[in-house]
């Protein structure tokens, strides 16, 4: 029998781990999105900018002020909403295509800025170090792991981080969307003026919706900074934004909860492609399994095109 | 009558070259029902906009209430009290028609992010009160059966009492109506209408509404505004203004013969 699949690299629990891993920091910064695109309808194609200036703030305080990370994270994620604040004022009273616009050339404008700013964000070398008081953490919390006989498990302590991350942020997300100042997010997202011609401040709204994703943005930078213990351009680059909202389509617009179904089998795809076993180059393996993951996206898009978790009744109602 | 409620003097708004509202001047007093009329591109709706903050006049004055709210944007004209409807429904469709209503409340604490992270619980006594309120008012409107429906899933007519009915959730004093009966069946514009009266002559709002059905404007109105060419070209009783050659001139004709 010749085998297709060899399924021995899924008994590989530290490569799923690592996936996993990268699945939950795609979640977190997706949440942000789902926030502005799904609840508030409000097209943000600068997520991956945002995420930059909290992880850049994040390690340029700790490592040149030297902050106690205690202090730079709540710091940093301010400086992400401020940006937010900053970008939504003159940008948020567009419609449509010019926000998204307005948006993602802020995102450029950021990862120009990080490039090139060498003395700040030391250029395309990056950023190393800022992770001591994690490794510290980490080799604390392996320690106890090796007690119950999961030593080998390195990858554990981020993925639980990671992931008990994801699911605070989301809590907090799905109570402030059921309160009424969800409502009134929702209310936008239908029809700016009849929520204005109701007494609602439209755009003061609009700028705390794009500000809170500006900071989840950022909090998903830190995972990420840590995942691969560098911060350079590269790996906040604007393209970011775009995997984001595959996942954001595929999990379903306007719930917080498909955000973590559409990120997982978007990379539980494309990496689980990896091991389909075909006498082929490296390179034509690596261009195959991009295009299953666009045949994924297409399958599911014909099947259920409100997404794993959207209401279809609500997407068809929007037009 | 002599407490005007609502106020504009010499107020002009061009769009490039043209003059849409060109020195309007007019009053609404207090607990009447004023009727805004005249042709197509008369610069009614303009006038409607101008007075909601959704566009911004060049020059000249509005008042609500005897204060300024030339410029002002629209929630903050909302907030004091004159609430609108617009020609073209805007039902939040992708809400329930109860989300529709309990959004328009004006005192819900939990809207503010700040009041939320203080008292994470506060909003929801007042919650439950809104949503007494919207059933109330869903119930007189006949609509209480759509409570959970989408709203996007009603009919035109329904959307225009959903509207109306969400205005009043926002506790209005003066009440901007954009051709409430405009594609509404004769049934459903009569209820509209007794709404009005009731809403008037029981809860004491004031309405100032737009309307080219000339026997409804004749009926129902108090005093009529009627416009042409952006301005001001007659207002009195509906009896005096279907007189006045200028009016039959310019917007009624034969039609407003045939009235009187």
């Amino acid at each position: 029998m010749l085998h297709l699949i060899s399924l021995a690299p899924f008994g590989h629990a530290d490569f799923w781990l690592g996936v996993g891993i990268v699945a939950g920091i795609y979640s977190v910064f997706t949440l942000g999105l789902q926030l502005n695109v799904g609840l508030t309808g409000i097209v943000n194609l600068g997520q991956a900018g945002f995420m930059a200036v909290g992880a850049y703030a994040m390690a340029i305080l700790i490592l040149t002020y030297g902050w106690s990370p205690w202090l730079a994270l709540p710091v940093a994620t301010l400086l992400a909403m401020l940006a937010g604040v900053v970008v939504a004022m003159p940008s948020v009273r567009l419609r449509g295509d010019y926000l998204a616009i307005a948006t993602i050339a802020f995102a450029q404008i950021v990862q120009s800025v990080a490039q090139n700013a060498i003395g700040l964000t030391g250029g395309n070398n990056g950023l190393l170090g800022f992770d001591a008081s994690w490794q510290a953490f980490q080799v604390w919390m392996l320690g106890l792991l090796a007690s119950i006989g999961l030593g080998d498990q390195d990858q554990i302590p981020l993925f639980v981080l990671v992931w008990a991350t994801f699911v605070l942020l989301m809590l907090i997300l799905q109570a402030l969307q059921h309160a009424p100042w969800g409502r009134v997010l929702r209310a936008i997202r239908e029809d700016e003026d009849a929520v204005a011609a109701l007494g609602k401040n439209a755009y003061a709204y609009k700028i705390q919706s794009l500000a809170l994703a500006a900071g989840i943005g950022a909090i998903a930078g830190y995972l990420l900074a840590i995942n691969i213990t560098v911060i350079y351009p590269g790996t906040y680059s604007p393209n970011f934004t775009f995997i984001g909202f595959a996942i954001l389509v595929l999990g379903g617009l306007g719930r917080y909860a498909g955000v973590a179904l559409g990120s997982i089998l978007l990379w539980f795809v494309l990496e689980g492609a990896r091991f389909i076993d075909l006498p082929l180059a490296a390179d034509r393996v690596a261009a195959l399994r991009l295009l299953i993951v666009g045949l994924v996206l297409i399958l599911v898009m014909v099947l259920r095109p409100q997404g794993i978790l959207g209401k279809r009744e609500e997407m068809v109602l929007r037009g | 009558m002599a407490d005007p409620i609502f106020a504009v003097r010499n107020l002009v708004k061009t769009f490039g070259g043209l003059r849409a509202v060109d020195g309007a001047t007019f009053h609404v007093d207090r607990g009447s029902i004023t009727a805004l009329i005249g042709p197509n591109g008369a610069g009614k709706t303009t006038l409607f906009n101008l007075a909601t903050g959704f566009i911004k006049g060049d020059q000249g004055e509005i008042e609500f209430e005897g204060k300024s709210v030339f410029g002002r944007p629209p929630h903050v004209v909302a907030r004091k009290g004159m609430l609108r409807t617009f020609q073209i429904t805007k039902a939040l469709a992708a809400m329930t028609v109860l989300d529709n209503m309990m959004l328009a409340a004006p005192d819900q604490p939990g809207e503010r992010l700040l009041g939320l992270a203080r008292h994470p619980l506060m909003w929801r006594p007042r919650e439950r009160a809104i949503r007494l309120r919207a059933m109330e008012l869903l119930e007189r409107f006949q609509l209480a059966s759509l409570a959970g429906a989408y709203a996007g899933t009603l009919s035109g007519g329904q959307r225009k009492l959903l509207e109306f009915a969400r205005l009043l959730m926002a506790k209005p004093r003066l009440v901007l109506l954009d051709e409430p009966l405009a594609g509404v069946n004769p049934v459903l514009g009569k209820q509209i209408l007794a709404h009005v009266h009731d809403l008037r002559s029981n809860h004491g709002l004031t309405f100032l509404f737009i309307e080219h059905d000339m026997e409804v404007v004749m009926n129902n109105a108090d005093r009529v505004v009627v416009m042409a060419f952006g301005r001001v070209i007659a207002t009195g009783l509906p009896s005096e203004v279907r007189r006045n050659q200028q009016v039959i001139d310019a917007y009624l004709g034969a039609h407003g013969e045939d009235v009187a």
